[in-house]
């Protein structure tokens, strides 16, 4: 409660700000993630249009509905989770996006909606801490769910999103193909058997530290995330079989006071460029097309584009309709 | 506010009139339109509080809350009481250094101690590695993502909040009162269970009643330290509003912890009035 009332207050402070200025204001996730998305969309920008970009966050779904329902938006663009947005989108919280302004000809349809265009995308990938396993190694799905195989706590994204769900599913002999509508009591009675053998990541620093202190030597996390521990020079395995893909999207809160600004920059940071440089500082993969030249072979074969051979695509418009189902389950599912 | 209404009820209003003024603002009217929310949100009645109360998960929820409140709270007592006793009566010089040490950690960012204990508890943390390099125990102890982190961590925070209470009770008793218990035959035994303890009673009362408030709406430390098994109703609550973008049964949530922290306030408010009438 006293979250959303300072979050209202510090709204109509710079909204007062923001309109003197007339800055935008992008906000995302923060850490390393948005200092490249400052770095390789927010600066080039405000070189080509003059415009500053103050940055903001983290993103916070029940901070966008309080300020377009009050009428009183102070974010212009949001990076966001895909399913998030399209259910965002649905239930009248965003803005259409112009696509005269952005060129969606050029991005991976698989996150192009009205509402919403992809971020940038990445994948759940199986990770590991080599040292904690003296003979074979972690090699799929089915042996993140073995505990009698390989040992240990393992950790799970904390949050109801696609993902985790997926996991249980394919490494429970569901086909890639045949995930779709999700056979929750299968999933869930299949995260059973491991419950107790959890530890819940909520963020992506806090998934590191459990990775990198053996606290769970495995467990499934955000591939840039094992890329960044790597580029630090840990070991870190990672199984690439049967990653599954998410997204984030740029989005416009409904009712935004800098609504071309917001559509530039989101042109500009789906621009092949912009996808391309925020790829090489973050180990995610770009979603236009025309990135993928512009990039260091060497850098481009770590990145989730280069694995779509066993790639499993989530399913964002089936997430979009049963968000909400499938996150009061998954809580109560939790608590329990 | 307190003060104010015990030092003059009339003259007192006006110099806290800002502070009125801004909970009102920023507190009162915000939470009046979360309750609204609560009972139209997503179709208007009461259909959240049902939900709220009627499944089995939430109750085991809202039991939770109230445990780890109370195993916090107990603890909490255990190990303020003696320390509140001996900052009483150990010499001024000691107990003013001891104090300000206190007070230091509780101006310590909560996040960063409580990110402090994650490191120290976990299986391979500091303590494990000390207790197994000592030979006391084989296999990692799990200190994290359980009730253990939940009440190690909570009762660190809290102790300031037990032992200034207490303290400001224990001073104000003649020493001469024990004295004469101990002439009059009583076992030290006796001594603290009828005579120190009914005198510390308020203190207890007072301090015991802050923590236990204190702990129901705690959210940081619940959350980093303890395990979704053991998942309070701040918790809950943050999950409705921010995940799921459900203001209306996040703000039912709100309601009946704001219900229950301000009747548990009420019966505080008692017990200070009662202390301050002796």
């Amino acid at each position: 409660m006293k979250k959303t009332m300072f979050a209202l207050a510090v709204a109509s402070a710079l909204t007062a700000h923001a309109a003197m200025a007339e800055d935008m204001v992008f906000t995302s996730w923060g850490g390393t993630t948005q200092d490249a998305q400052a770095a390789n969309w927010a600066q080039p920008f405000t070189e080509k249009t003059g415009t500053g970009v103050m940055q903001d966050g983290p993103t916070d779904y029940g901070k966008i509905k309080a300020m377009v329902e009050a009428g009183a938006v102070t974010w212009d663009v949001v990076d966001a989770e895909f399913d998030w947005a399209l259910q965002a989108g649905k239930q009248g919280l965003l803005e259409p996006l112009d696509f005269t302004v952005i060129d969606k000809a050029k991005l991976d349809p698989r996150f192009v909606s009205d509402y919403a265009v992809g971020s940038f995308y990445y994948s759940f990938v199986l990770g590991w801490n080599p040292a904690n396993f003296s003979d074979a190694q972690p090699a799929t799905l089915a042996d993140l769910f073995d505990t009698t195989k390989f040992p240990g706590k393992r950790t799970f994204y904390k949050w109801s999103a696609p993902g985790v769900i997926e996991a249980a599913l394919l490494a429970d002999g569901v086909a890639p193909d045949a995930l779709y509508p999700l056979d929750l009591d299968r999933a869930f009675a299949k995260l059973d058997t491991i419950k107790s053998d959890i530890i819940w990541w909520e963020g992506g620093a806090q998934s590191q530290q459990l990775l990198a202190s053996g606290e769970a030597p495995i467990g499934f996390f955000w591939n840039g995330r094992l890329a960044a521990l790597q580029a630090d020079g840990m070991p870190v395995g990672i199984s690439w079989d049967q990653n599954i893909t998410a997204a984030d999207a740029l989005v416009v809160p409904k009712g935004t006071a800098h609504k071309d600004a917001a559509m530039k920059f989101i042109a500009e940071a789906t621009s092949a460029e912009g996808q391309a440089a925020f790829a090489a500082a973050t180990g995610y993969a770009p979603v236009n097309l025309g990135s993928a030249d512009l990039m260091d072979p060497a850098v481009r074969a770590t990145l989730p584009d280069a694995q779509t051979a066993v790639q499993v695509n989530a399913d964002m418009a089936y997430w979009a309709e049963h968000r909400d189902e499938i996150g009061n389950r998954w809580y109560a599912w939790q608590a329990q | 506010m307190l003060s104010a209404t015990s030092g003059g009820r009339g003259s007192g209003l006006g110099f806290a009139m800002p502070a009125i003024l801004l909970l009102l603002a920023f507190f009162v009217i915000p939470v009046a339109f979360l309750l609204m929310r609560s009972v139209t949100e997503p179709a208007p009645g009461l259909q959240n509080y049902a939900t709220l109360l009627g499944s089995t998960t939430y109750a085991k929820i809202f039991f939770n809350t109230f445990f780890v409140a109370g195993v916090v709270t107990a603890i909490t007592v255990l190990i303020a009481f003696p320390v509140a006793w001996a900052l009483a009566i150990m010499p001024a010089r000691w107990s003013a250094v001891i104090f300000a040490v206190i007070l230091l950690s509780m101006w310590t960012n909560l996040l960063a101690r409580t990110y402090a204990w994650m490191v120290l508890l976990q299986q391979t943390g500091l303590i494990n590695r000390m207790l197994k390099a000592i030979g006391l125990i084989d296999q990692p102890l799990q200190l994290t993502n359980n009730l253990i982190g939940v009440t190690i961590g909570m009762v660190y925070i809290m102790l300031p909040f037990m032992i200034l209470p207490l303290l400001g009770v224990i001073r104000k008793i003649d020493p001469a009162i024990l004295q004469a218990a101990a002439l009059c035959g009583a076992t030290r035994a006796q001594a603290l269970r009828r005579v120190l303890l009914p005198l510390a009673g308020p203190g207890l009362a007072s301090g015991g009643l802050m923590v236990f408030v204190m702990s129901l709406g705690y959210f940081v430390t619940p959350s980093l330290l303890g395990g979704t098994a053991n998942m309070m109703l701040a918790e809950l609550i943050a999950q409705q509003v921010q995940s799921l973008v459900n203001w209306g049964m996040g703000g039912a949530a709100a309601f009946v912890l704001l219900v229950v922290t301000l009747g548990l306030y009420a019966v505080q408010l008692r017990f200070f009035d009662q202390a301050e009438a002796r």
